[in-house]
């Protein structure tokens, strides 16, 4: 006997004619026939949260794909995560909707700046993006950081500039979120989409 | 003031915690088996077998209510066990009540007139064996050592043991039966699970289960995680299609086999969503998934006692 941590069961085609089942006198010639009538079809489920709101619903989204045809993944469905402690298998409708967001037409798949003035959306690249908003957010610091208050305490504060980040943020995130916010002085941000 | 604050009071009620551990019902396990087996043996290319499993479920159900009262371990044994998180009537130490033989024999006598006739001379042979040469194939099969020498009279045994051990989890109880630290065995009797069930009603809707594959105590396993080595990466679900069928079907099979890539294993996942399942039946009915499966590369991680795989 092969001694290993955990013992594997094999049931293969080659053993079937040594299984109990001939052996008990059942021929299974029949039933392995019928098994090349079938081929695998290969699904994934994958847990996520939910991106709405900052009670951090639990989700499994199901996808199909044979990673072996290096095949796009196509999410099929998504419910909430059973064993989740907060929802427990739960979602609100907006929750439950997540499918209809996920293929969404109108997602917002690239940087787009609408100027000033104008009222057409236009595509930019993320290096176009990054330097814009960086260019802007030091702008407006240069222009109203509060160093000190009337009393001349030392304060720090930018209060002309907010910062939305993500409600299905990890600890980790969260935490250079909060880092590089407070450093800069700003004081509003928030991690949720208020519903 | 102070009433409408009062009408507005909504009582705090602590959400319910779903059960760790689900204890069988002694009453009528193996006679839904029995009939799952009989449901699905219509039209399957194994009908024969299946139909024969049938019957092998029935009697189990009846040894099981004629089955004398077993001593358990006592009060002081289960609180060790408790304490270090050990299964209360493990499959290589719990001292086998030699009820089971007798078990054994109304087995082998009540299935006889359905068996095929090479099965029958295994029957008789095994009626006739000594207390010691059934103790010796006892330990073969709470081994998983499915194989060798009378590797046909291994399924009989092990029907007569899992209502040994049925019977003595349906005396624990839930509340006998505590979780281990190990995820992936049996926290009545260590034994390894045949598969899983995903919950269909009530509190544990949606919750996944493993199924004991000797005395039919169910635990609980968060989805989407591997019952063999706990890996959450690499996870996927196959199941079986028609050849037939050119674009993959977005239907969640009935059964499917959960593999994972971090230690090339599966087990069976089962889904009631269209009535009645039963992991035994339903596993066995479906060993084409587990020929594609292991023609992938995937090993089976746990047993189902009622097959001799051979091989």
């Amino acid at each position: 006997m092969e001694v290993t941590r955990r013992q594997f069961f094999k049931v293969c085609a080659a053993g079937m004619g040594g299984s109990s089942v001939a052996l008990m006198g059942f021929s299974p010639t029949n039933a392995l026939a019928e098994v090349r009538t079938y081929k695998l079809a290969r699904a994934t489920e994958t847990r996520n949260t939910c991106p709405y709101c900052s009670v951090s619903c639990g989700i499994l989204m199901y996808s199909l794909g044979d990673k072996a045809k290096n095949a796009k993944a196509e999410i099929i469905h998504i419910e909430g995560d059973p064993d989740h402690p907060i929802n427990r298998g739960t979602l609100c409708p907006k929750g439950a909707a997540l499918l209809d967001f996920v293929h969404s037409p109108n997602r917002l798949r690239h940087p787009e700046v609408r100027e000033a003035g104008s009222n057409e959306w236009k595509r930019i690249s993320w290096d176009e993006a990054f330097s814009r908003v960086a260019k802007l957010m030091k702008e407006d610091r240069d222009a109203n950081f509060i160093a000190r208050n009337a009393d001349g305490a030392t304060v720090n504060r930018w209060l002309s500039t907010g910062f939305l980040a993500a409600s299905a943020s990890s600890n980790e995130s969260g935490y250079i979120t909060h880092k590089f916010v407070r450093s800069l002085g700003a004081v509003a941000f928030d991690n949720q989409a208020r519903v | 003031m102070s009433g409408m604050a009062e009408a507005q009071t909504i009582p705090i009620t602590p959400a319910g915690q779903p059960p760790q551990v689900i204890a069988p019902d002694a009453t009528h396990i193996f006679a839904a088996r029995a009939r799952r087996f009989e449901q699905l043996a219509v039209g399957h290319s194994l009908s024969d077998w299946l139909r024969f499993l049938a019957v092998v479920s029935r009697v189990q159900q009846e040894a099981l209510q004629a089955f004398p009262a077993i001593a358990l371990p006592d009060a002081a044994e289960l609180a060790r066990a408790r304490e270090h998180r050990m299964p209360p009537l493990p499959a290589q130490s719990w001292p086998r009540d030699p009820a089971w033989h007798e078990a054994l024999r109304q087995i082998a006598a009540a299935v006889r007139p359905a068996a095929p006739s090479a099965a029958r001379a295994a029957l008789d042979r095994l009626v006739e064996l000594p207390p010691d040469r059934l103790e010796e194939l006892a330990q073969r099969v709470l081994q998983t050592e499915l194989y060798g020498i009378d590797a046909a009279l291994l399924p009989y045994v092990a029907a007569a043991l899992q209502v040994l051990w049925t019977a003595g989890a349906s005396r624990l109880g839930a509340n006998g039966i505590a979780m281990l630290d190990v995820p992936g065995v049996c926290p009545c009797c260590g034994f390894l699970p045949v598969a899983s069930v995903v919950k269909r009603a009530g509190e544990v809707e949606g919750l996944r289960y493993l199924h004991c594959a000797l005395c039919n105590t169910e635990w609980n396993l968060v989805r989407v995680k591997c019952a063999a080595c706990d890996a959450n990466e690499g996870i996927a679900y196959q199941q079986l299609q028609n050849h037939a069928d050119a674009a993959a079907t977005t239907d969640r099979a009935a059964v499917r086999a959960e593999t994972c890539d971090s230690c090339n294993s599966y087990l069976k996942i089962i889904y009631p969503d269209k009535g009645a399942i039963d992991p035994v039946a339903d596993d066995l009915a479906t060993l084409a998934l587990d020929i594609l499966v292991d023609e992938l590369g995937y090993a089976r991680a746990g047993p189902n006692l009622l097959l001799v795989p051979g091989g």
